[in-house]
């Protein structure tokens, strides 16, 4: 069945509003005369900066008849080289040049600088997200364990994580941790991140796993099921149902959480976008490609976790 | 039945109080042997679940001690395992594994914890089904069945690991009335084998016609117990006399 006029009617109406407000911040940056320079953004998400192709020695140019053939012969000696796949030649044919001279330039089509930066910030992510799932699990079964030292430590940890700014706990691990066990940035940056999340991973663990009647467990354990297999046939995967739905925010969460570590030596998207930002001066443009980016990032995400969701959403 | 059947289940003036302070058995003792069917019944909240669940430790009990094939079990008792492969237990919300199958649901313990080949235990779980009469079952989910049915699988689900005694607790009791008569069917089925059984309920027609000896319990006591004939017929405890009148 198709959705009645009057849908189609309010979502036009948020379609107006956003567009009002768009055109708001337009009108908004005239008044402060802001000139924008959209057309400086695409050197920074792809550059087409070449690398050069340098003379490995004194010597004589020699440029083939279809222009496509750089040869040198030594000045000294009886050296020779060539060169092929550039895309522009700078010295002519029968100059001397000297070793180091730019003879000519290679295209080189490579990632500017807010495509590394996102990359480095998918990267930190997902492996954060990695270690935060497995360490969020193994706290989440230790709240709700029957060893009461395990429930205590478990508890321990989340409330100490939860009750510390997650920038106090990047400082934390980078300067200190990190010191003490000689990690990298990047390494600690990891740390920080996945156990800041683990906090979080870990009560939504406990809360699914709660969510699963008591009758479950007692008709595992009445057939002779272990706790661990109980726990591993029986809980799980009934939880893992009520478990995604909240993983996949505190996920969506972790990539934008990331954005802190660009206080560390590291040059995430964000940090990217800050460098980008001082060397165009077009903050604005810049800020909007960087956010954009983040959206990608999440919007994926989400799409991938849904899809998910669906899958395990077949049975009853 | 044969008097001289071994002993399955020894209950020596077991107590069990609650965390609250609720004492929801009081010196309770009873034995229960190898083929017996042993029917307990008694208002709600006499005590009759906390009994049954004592049996394979799903309670634990704060005084007396029970022996249950063997396995002896006191206010802190380990090796709980061993003991509850021996005994089976049907409850009344039936607790199927609603992510798995039916064959599966029959599957899981057999293969996890007595590591029966999987083909094996396949093969007796088809054979347990067709005798609940749910052949055309196996790859169905819980969710796609009905009451009486998922009742049913839960019976062949204790019967896979071929226990020793199966406890029932109220096993019609959340079953429409139309399919009432499917499972206790099942049910009577199991005692003609020679299956030994301790079964709670509120079906007074299944206690008279199928059990060895009907118990009766009030505010945490094994008040009496006879054979169904004279604990209906001519009840003797005062106040069995007025819960029958109340239930009949
Ligand atoms: N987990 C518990 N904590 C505290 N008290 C409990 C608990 N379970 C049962 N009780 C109490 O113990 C007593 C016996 O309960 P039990 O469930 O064994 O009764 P029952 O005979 O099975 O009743 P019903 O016919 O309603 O199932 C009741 O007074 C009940 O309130
Ligand atoms: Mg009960």
């Amino acid at each position: 069945m198709s959705p009645p006029l009057s849908r189609w009617l309010w979502h036009a109406v948020a379609v107006a509003l956003l567009a009002a407000l768009g055109s708001g911040l337009y009108l908004a940056s005239k008044r402060i005369d802001y000139t924008w320079r959209w057309e400086r953004i695409p050197q920074y998400l792809i550059s087409t900066e070449g690398d050069d192709q340098k003379a490995p020695f004194d010597g004589f140019v020699a440029v083939s008849e279809d222009g496509k053939t750089l040869s040198m012969t030594a000045l000294r000696g009886t050296e020779t080289a060539q060169f092929t796949g550039f895309s522009m030649i700078i010295a002519g044919n029968g100059d001397l040049v000297f070793e180091g001279d730019v003879i000519a330039k290679t295209d080189a089509i490579s990632a500017g600088p807010l495509l590394v930066g996102l990359w480095l910030t998918l990267k930190i992510s997902a492996l954060a997200l990695v270690f935060a799932l497995l360490l969020g699990l193994l706290i989440g079964l230790g709240r709700v364990s029957k060893n009461p030292a395990a429930r205590d430590l478990a508890a321990f940890y989340v409330e100490v994580i939860r009750g510390t700014p997650l920038l106090v706990q990047i400082f934390i691990v980078y300067f200190f941790i990190g010191t003490v066990l000689q990690l990298s940035a990047f390494s600690a940056g990891v740390v920080a991140l996945a156990v800041f999340t683990a906090a979080y991973v870990a009560e939504i663990v406990r809360a699914g796993i709660e969510a699963v009647p008591k009758g479950q467990t007692e008709a595992a354990q009445s057939v002779g099921l272990s706790g661990l297999q109980t726990m591993m046939y029986v809980i799980l995967p009934q939880a893992t149902r009520r478990i995604l739905p909240p993983l996949a925010g505190q996920s969506i969460n972790l990539i934008k959480d990331s954005s802190l570590v660009s206080v560390m030596a590291l040059t995430d998207l964000t940090k990217a976008g800050r460098e980008v930002v001082s060397s165009t001066f077009s903050p604005f443009e810049v800020w909007f490609v960087v956010a954009l980016m983040y959206l990608l990032l999440t919007g994926v995400l989400s799409v991938a976790v849904r899809r998910l969701e669906q899958r395990y959403a077949v049975q009853g | 039945m044969n008097d001289a059947n071994p002993v399955l289940i020894e209950a020596r003036e077991i107590e069990k109080r609650y965390p609250n302070g609720v004492l929801g058995l009081k010196r309770a003792s009873l034995s229960v042997k190898a083929g017996e069917v042993v029917v307990i019944v008694g208002p709600s909240g006499s005590g009759k679940s906390t009994l049954l669940r004592t049996f394979n430790g799903l309670e634990s009990i704060t005084g007396g001690e029970i022996v249950v094939d063997g396995h002896v079990l006191h206010q802190r008792s380990a090796d709980l395992r061993a003991l509850r492969q021996r005994v089976g237990m049907v409850f009344q919300q039936f607790n199927l594994f609603p992510h798995l199958t039916v064959l599966e649901n029959l599957c899981l313990a057999p293969v996890k914890v007595l590591k029966l080949p999987a083909t094996a235990a396949d093969q007796r779980a088809r054979e347990l089904l067709a005798k609940v009469g749910l052949s055309s079952k196996c790859d169905c989910y819980p969710a796609q069945l009905s009451g009486g049915q998922q009742q049913r699988v839960a019976i062949a689900r204790a019967l896979a690991m071929q226990p020793a005694v199966i406890l029932f607790d109220e096993p019609t009791s959340a079953l429409d009335p139309e399919m009432v008569g499917e499972v206790l069917e099942v049910m009577k089925q199991l005692a003609i084998e020679g299956m030994t059984m301790c079964v709670v309920t509120h079906e007074m027609g299944f206690a008279r016609a199928v059990a060895d000896r009907v118990i009766f319990m009030d505010a945490g006591e094994i008040l009496c117990e006879d054979a169904p004939d004279a604990f209906f017929g001519a009840p003797k405890h005062e106040r069995l006399q007025s819960f029958l009148r109340q239930v009949l």
